[in-house]
């Protein structure tokens, strides 16, 4: 699988403080990318710095196979939805999707429709000939997700593409993503790990403006070894490790959470079979889960904050 | 498909020259502008006419009615031409002058005055306030950083253009229903060529507001560094052309070439000996002040 998106050692510094230290990121063609890390990890300017916005000191970037960025390479092909920008207030929505649309050389017989149709999808196609200025801040973000999509671009870097918008709204730009699987990379920034982990098919953890861990979500959260069951009493440890001695079995302090840790030939259908019919007898059986959560995993690789 | 630097110079263009119109600041000061001159204008008829009055009184004869008849037999007189030799230093600049209708020529000198200024106020803002704001970010991934600027250049150009044509027409207008011998083919013609040379020294200027705008980030500080770096300018040029003579003094003639004032003197000339050299001289400058600013510009973080 080629990458979309390559960064190999790259280091940036505002002033003294390195906010990018020697970062490698690999994105494969078609994958849709989660970035995670805590405030100033380097999220943000490792996607500025991989459109050109930002400088590196050093470190290279490579974006769809083509070097690092140029417009005359990549204008149209990658497009980033910025993080705290505004609009020009004056201009008119339709106006400067149109402006944009241009700027990517997408043809006139297509761009009406596409803009059109992206209008439709994040809910502004009423507010088309409305002045910029006058959008809500959700609606503004809405636009900025749109121009994000424009032209089908092949690479889209989004940063906290969901941030500021309502549920309903939220739901679905998470569809709009969903949809694009496959056919575009998409990278994401956020701090909301729910997100990360409904939408993307790959994950990686950024701290200090350094790569902690990069993978796909599956061995991330081990969801095809991994089975966690949340119960009402506590679990029969000691007969589960009796019965089914090849799995590793662990039990949260409280005694309701089970964890089922396992390697081939086991499978979750498999191990289900066998053991639920003995939780339910110890008590009710809440939930199974596959795999751990992302907040575990992310929060169990990185150092807690000192106090 | 990657759009060719015309069609992206061409939508840059047309995106400025939109945002200029929509955003009621550039619109204003244009039409103040406009409005300033023609209002000069009016007031340059009334003093001619107070003076015509005045000295018409002196000589104990009638004077017509209307502005402009006295001052006409004057401008055909040869001690007019003598103080007028005396004050441009050159008898052919003089008598160059001197085939220029009176209110073109008031203009030309309105418009080399005041234009950069109004350059100043309207252009100098123009990159930093989109790098403040964040919008460029949403557009420097589209096109590249140069031809970002140039098509900045290029909308502020045609914006300045226009702002002159209709100052010109202002003060032609006033000229019309006020000045009694007032030639109305020759003057619009001698106006017309005060626009473009006045266009074209406002460019130098333009060049130098959009340097001021891609080195600093702060919109406003932008605007204030632009005027100073304007009167720096201006200081520089008289400084220049005062101290400048034979030997190491030559050096100073290279200074004064590299400000707009240095080829000022020879945008009065009418023919194109004087005015071509100028005209280049004037463009280069303004592409030697963007290029100065976006050396800064390239490499600096969005």
């Amino acid at each position: 699988m080629t990458a979309a998106l390559l960064l190999r050692g790259v280091v940036k510094c505002y002033g003294r403080r390195r906010a990018l230290d020697g970062l490698d990121l690999e994105v494969p063609c078609g994958s849709v990318f989660g970035l995670v890390g805590s405030n100033g990890a380097g999220k943000t300017t490792a996607m500025a710095v991989s459109v050109g916005l930002l400088r590196a000191a050093a470190g290279s970037c490579d974006l769809l196979g083509a070097g690092s960025f140029r417009a005359e390479v990549h204008a149209g092909r990658v497009t980033l939805l910025p993080q705290d920008s505004r609009f020009p207030p004056h201009a008119r929505v339709v106006d400067l999707l149109h402006y944009y649309g241009r700027l990517q050389g997408l043809p006139d017989d297509r761009r009406g429709a596409d803009i059109e149709a992206l209008l439709a999808w994040v809910h502004l196609a009423d507010r088309a000939r409305s002045p910029v200025r006058t959008l809500s801040h959700g609606m503004t973000r809405r636009l900025a997700i749109a121009q994000a999509f424009l032209g089908d671009p092949e690479l889209i870097l989004l940063d906290e593409p969901l941030n500021g918008l309502d549920p309903r709204e939220a739901a679905r730009i998470r569809d709009l993503i969903r949809e694009r699987r496959g056919r575009q990379t998409i990278v994401i920034s956020s701090h909301n790990l729910g997100d990360i982990e409904t939408l993307c098919d790959r994950v990686a953890f950024i701290e200090h403006g350094r790569l902690m861990r990069q993978d796909t979500l599956d061995r991330i959260t081990r969801r095809s070894h991994r089975l966690t069951y949340l119960l009402t009493g506590d679990a029969p440890l000691e007969s589960l490790r009796h019965d089914v001695p090849e799995v590793d079995w662990q039990v949260s302090r409280d005694g309701r959470e089970l964890t089922a840790s396992y390697t081939d030939p086991w499978t979750p259908q498999s191990l289900n079979r066998r053991i639920v019919p003995l939780l339910l007898q110890s008590g009710e059986l809440l939930e199974i889960r596959r795999g751990s959560d992302l907040e575990s995993e992310y929060l169990n690789l990185t150092p807690p904050l000192p106090l | 498909m990657i759009p060719t630097t015309l069609q992206t110079l061409r939508t840059l263009t047309r995106h400025e020259l939109e945002d200029s119109v929509r955003s009621r600041r550039v619109i204003v000061l244009s039409l103040l502008y406009v409005a300033g001159s023609t209002a000069a204008t009016l007031l340059f008829v009334a003093i001619l006419q107070k003076v015509e009055r005045q000295l018409a009184e002196s000589l104990g004869v009638t004077v017509a009615s209307g502005t402009g008849s006295v001052t006409a037999t004057l401008w055909k007189s040869d001690g007019f031409r003598h103080i007028l030799t005396s004050l441009a230093g050159s008898e052919s600049l003089a008598t160059t002058l001197l085939r220029v209708p009176p209110l073109a020529l008031f203009y030309g000198w309105l418009s080399f005055t005041f234009a950069p200024a109004l350059v100043m106020l309207t252009s100098t803002a123009r990159i930093s306030e989109e790098v403040w704001s964040g919008s460029a970010r949403f557009v420097l991934f589209r096109t590249s950083r140069l031809h970002w600027c140039l098509g900045k250049f290029a909308g502020q150009a045609v914006q300045i253009l226009g702002a002159l044509l209709l100052s010109a027409a202002g003060a032609w207008l006033v000229g019309l229903l006020r000045m009694k011998s007032f030639e109305p083919a020759a003057t619009a013609l001698a106006m017309l060529g005060f626009v473009m040379r006045g266009w074209i020294y406002s460019l130098t200027f333009l060049g130098l507001a959009l340097a001021v705008s891609q080195w600093c980030a702060a919109p406003n500080l932008a605007l204030a560094l632009g005027f100073f770096t304007m009167i720096g300018l201006a200081v520089l040029a008289g400084v220049s052309d005062h101290f400048a003579g034979e030997g190491w003094r030559r050096a100073w003639d290279l200074v004064h070439a590299l400000t707009p004032g240095g080829h000022g003197t020879d945008l009065w000339w009418g023919d194109a000996a004087h005015l071509l050299p100028a005209c280049v001289f004037l463009l280069s400058l303004a592409f030697v002040y963007l290029a100065a600013g976006y050396a800064r510009f390239a490499r600096r973080d969005l």
